[in-house]
């Protein structure tokens, strides 16, 4: 018997509900003390096609998805077919009995799996609607494990009971209650290998990584949001929006991210902490004017959370092929700070701080999400804030400005940061320009001031030390094998890791996590003394490779990389590390 | 009190001698002067092109934005800051062309910003290329067999667009324009003057001397009120021996930022970030 240790499928047809048998399945688990991570896998369609959602749970951190599940949950015939296969020796599948047939499925090859018949929309038909077929399912799957039904109780009250009302909460109890009634009825005397019980564990958020980082800029006091929805960042717009009230956020559902982006120009420049989400394309469409922020020196953050490429390429996917096009996005050079995020923590406070740190110079900044991470939720523990402090560099207050005398917006100072004063201040006038500029913000084309101006903007990075943009190592510094990743991997490498420690091998993992400005010295201290490397990323051109040869000089021989839009999985990993320790 | 001198900085203004551009600079300046707000408190936004040039030239705040994009970084400014005035200015090509889209819909959000298009039919900065607002048959550079397309009207667009303030001026009459930059600065929503323009370098049809004949004020014609938009619609198409130029509409409907939900005593942008308590968020991830 495996004590709190499960993993889930639940698949169906998009419009079927599948999500929630994950969401309320994950919630309930959360409830008993377990850590745990939910993703999920869907096609660019509303209605029909296959979905699936994956929920894994464990007594101590995990950080990703594995590829067996224990229990496959399916509404349809289709989820059936395509996911059986996935499940662990002697695992359970639980479908719809009342509305499909299994018989003609050549399972022969599987005479391990446990079946389970249950009629969910027959019994959710009963309560008075198919809709509670799921919630029928997801009881049925307490029954399974052992997983007693007040846990599952709570996780439907936290789904229903704010928004529909505690009438909508006793029926979908109800038929929580049919669905573990009928398992245990029916299949009396069956065993099962998992069995959950409650541990004692300090409380914990279960929330994806969008979530994560919206809650860390408006921790860092974000105060206008323009975006245009585009999958998978349109959660964001949605979040912020579902806050703007609270927080005094202005939310503007934009007509393009053109308009996104240049407005961020605008509220930037008004002294206004300010974002924009999107993915590639929308990303593509902000180019323009994420130079016009870098030549204003106007802070200001965009989210981009990347999916596969190029063009609209498969929109639900995930892929991480936009590296390259973030560093170099919009014609000229002038300095960005980017960081792409390894998992939710990553995702709450790196957000939070490259507010702080594009206030100090003043420069657009982009924080580097990708889909698996953007849409998977993981428990983490309660948010520190008690270290998170607000910085916004050299603006200037209104008392400052009132004995300001020739005041100069693009000074050049020392450290190329100019003093920055905003509109409704006094003495400090002076025009935002996307055109070159002198010291007061005058159309300049003159050769010394051009090359001075640069120049100034090109030092404003070194305002940023090395620890505040440190990699991570995890693991020994002695080790065979260095994996080198970036962005949502990250978890996948550390699960890996787990199953190279049980055999005894030496690996370690250096995660990039700020990309620029990029933390040359450390990277290259670290990989001069690697035995062996190993590059993973989800992109056909291992862009990240390219990259770190470009600042250190050292290149990463070995690679594993995927581009079909599916997180690459630990096992995977696993296998490739053994490959190349070899 | 707010003087013209006091708006008015050093720099040589660097349009073509005899530019249409000169008098709706002074239009402004003026205007502003009338309404008594304080230069500390304007930011004057501009796309690319000539025009793009205005906010240089005034001793505001002001933003020099990208080709087009004007009135989308305005709209940043002002939902961050609803208490600054925020007057946008754009060439044809800039706000009709390429930035077409964020026009129609600065019209429909009835966002509080007052927008200038210098409209002279032609592309001046490019050197004398085809615009939007260019007559069906026009030659220039790029439309050396004359232009295909049938010009925008800007004010039956903007009346189409449910903007609430909609005029028509001429550089060419400094007072009248004045008048409309003044009342389009008061008027509280997005105000939008198509301001005819001669372009001395690259347009010789619409020229002063052509505006100065078939020019006629709508605030002096007898009867007319710009109260009801199929009037104004109607006026809109008048063009050619006879041009109306004044307010054509004008309504009273809230705007974008007094319909925010937000609290709005102090703006976003004033507003204390330093102890966000993002707690209150946490139960449902609990």
């Amino acid at each position: 018997m495996a004590k709190n240790k499960v993993a889930l499928t639940a698949g169906g047809p998009a419009g079927s509900g599948v999500f929630t048998i994950g969401a309320m399945f994950a919630r309930s688990v959360q409830k008993l003390g377990l850590w745990v991570y939910y993703t999920a896998d869907y096609a660019s369609l509303i209605k029909g096609g296959h979905n699936s959602c994956y929920v894994r749970a464990e007594p101590e951190e995990i950080h990703s998805q594995i590829k067996l599940s224990d229990i496959l949950v399916a509404i349809d015939k289709l989820t059936v077919q395509k996911h059986f296969e996935g499940l662990s020796h002697e695992g359970a599948l639980i479908y719809d009995s009342s509305s499909f047939e299994i018989n003609d499925i050549d399972m022969s090859k599987r005479r391990d799996i446990k079946i389970f018949a249950i009629p969910f929309t027959k019994l959710g038909r009963d309560l008075g609607d198919k809709i509670y077929g799921n919630i029928v399912a997801v009881g049925a799957v307490s029954a399974l494990v052992n997983h007693p039904l007040e846990k599952l109780y709570v996780a439907l009250e936290k789904q229903f009971g704010a928004k529909k009302g505690s009438e909508v909460v006793e029926i979908n109890k109800k038929a929580a209650k049919l669905g573990y009634d009928y398992l245990k009825e029916n299949y009396k005397g069956v065993s099962f290998k998992v069995t959950l019980e409650e541990i004692k564990n300090q409380p914990t958020l279960l929330l994806s990584g969008n979530e994560a980082a919206c809650i860390g800029a408006i921790k860092a006091g974000v105060k206008l949001v323009a975006e245009y929805p585009m999958t998978p960042s349109s959660s964001i717009l949605s979040f912020m929006a579902a806050n703007e009230n609270k927080y005094n956020i202005v939310v503007k559902h934009t007509e393009d991210e053109i308009a996104a982006m240049n407005m961020l120009t605008g509220a930037g420049m008004t002294g206004a902490r300010c974002m924009t989400g999107t993915s590639g394309g929308g990303f593509a469409l902000m180019t323009e004017a994420i130079g016009m922020a870098g030549l204003s020196e106007t802070p200001c953050v965009i989210f981009e959370s990347q999916r596969t490429g190029p063009s609209t390429g498969m929109p639900t996917y995930t892929e991480q092929s936009d590296l390259r096009f973030a560093m170099h996005a919009s014609q000229g050079e002038f300095p960005r700070l980017i960081v792409a995020p390894g998992d939710v923590e990553e995702a709450f406070y790196e957000s939070f701080k490259i507010f702080n740190l594009c206030d100090r110079v003043q420069t657009p900044g982009i924080v580097l999400l990708d889909k698996h991470l953007s849409e998977s939720s993981r428990t983490v523990k309660v948010f520190d804030t008690s270290k998170l402090k607000v910085e916004r560099g050299k603006l200037m207050t209104n008392e400052q400005m009132a004995k300001a005398t020739a005041f100069k917006r693009y000074e050049l100072t020392a450290d190329g940061i100019s003093p920055r004063c905003i509109p409704g201040q006094p003495n400090g006038m002076h025009v935002s320009s996307s055109y070159e500029h002198d010291e007061t913000g005058w159309t300049t084309e003159e050769s010394a001031m051009r090359i001075a101006q640069v120049d100034k903007r090109a030092r404003k990075l070194l305002a940023i030390k090395d620890e505040e943009i440190a990699p991570k190592l995890y693991g020994d510094a002695d080790a065979d094998l260095t994996i080198v990743s970036w962005g949502s991997n990250k978890g996948m490498v550390l699960e890996a890791m787990k199953f190279l420690k049980n055999e005894g091998l030496k690996v370690n993992f250096l995660q990039i996590l700020w990309v620029l400005p990029f933390p040359t010295k450390k990277v290259t201290e670290i990989l001069s003394k690697a035995k062996k490397t190993l590059m993973v990323e989800q992109n056909h051109d291992a862009q990240m490779r390219g990259v770190i040869r470009e600042f250190t000089g050292i290149n990463i021989k070995e690679t594993l990389l995927k581009y079909d839009g599916r997180p690459i999985d630990p096992e995977d990993i696993y296998f490739r590390a053994k490959e190349v320790l070899k | 009190m707010t003087t013209v001198a006091e708006l008015s900085n050093k720099h040589t203004v660097q349009w073509c001698p005899g530019c249409g551009d000169f008098p709706i600079l002074i239009a402004l300046k003026q205007a502003i002067a009338a309404t008594g707000l304080n230069p500390k408190d304007i930011v004057v936004v501009s796309g690319i092109g000539c025009s793009g040039k205005t906010p240089h030239y005034l001793n505001t705040y002001g933003l020099e934005s990208l080709h087009g994009r004007g009135l989308a970084a305005a709209t940043g400014v002002q939902l961050a800051n609803p208490k600054l005035k925020v007057i946008a200015v754009g060439g044809d090509g800039d706000g009709l062309g390429i930035g077409l889209g964020h026009f129609i819909h600065s019209c429909r959000r009835n966002v509080n910003i007052t927008y200038i298009i210098f409209d002279n039919m032609v592309y001046g900065l490019t050197k004398g290329q085809t615009s939007p607002t260019s007559r069906k048959g026009f030659k220039t550079s790029s439309t050396p067999h004359g232009a295909i397309e049938h010009p925008i009207n800007p004010v039956a667009l903007a009346l189409a667009a449910d903007a609430t303030f909609v005029a028509r001026g001429f550089s060419g009459k400094l007072e009248h324009l004045t008048n409309l930059v003044k009342e389009a600065i008061l008027h509280k929503g997005f105000s939008f003057i198509d301001v005819l323009q001669p372009c001395i370098s690259y347009n010789h049809e619409q020229t002063y001397e052509f505006y100065n004949k078939a020019a006629y004020d709508l605030g002096a014609t007898k009867g007319w009120k710009a109260d009801n938009v199929e009037k104004a619609f109607k006026k809109a198409y008048e063009w050619g021996e006879k041009i109306p130029i004044g307010i054509f509409f004008q309504e009273k409907r809230s705007t974008y930022d007094d319909e925010l939900p937000q609290d709005k005593d102090v703006p976003v942008a004033l507003q204390p970030i330093d102890n966000v308590d993002i707690t209150v968020m946490y139960d449902k991830y609990l």
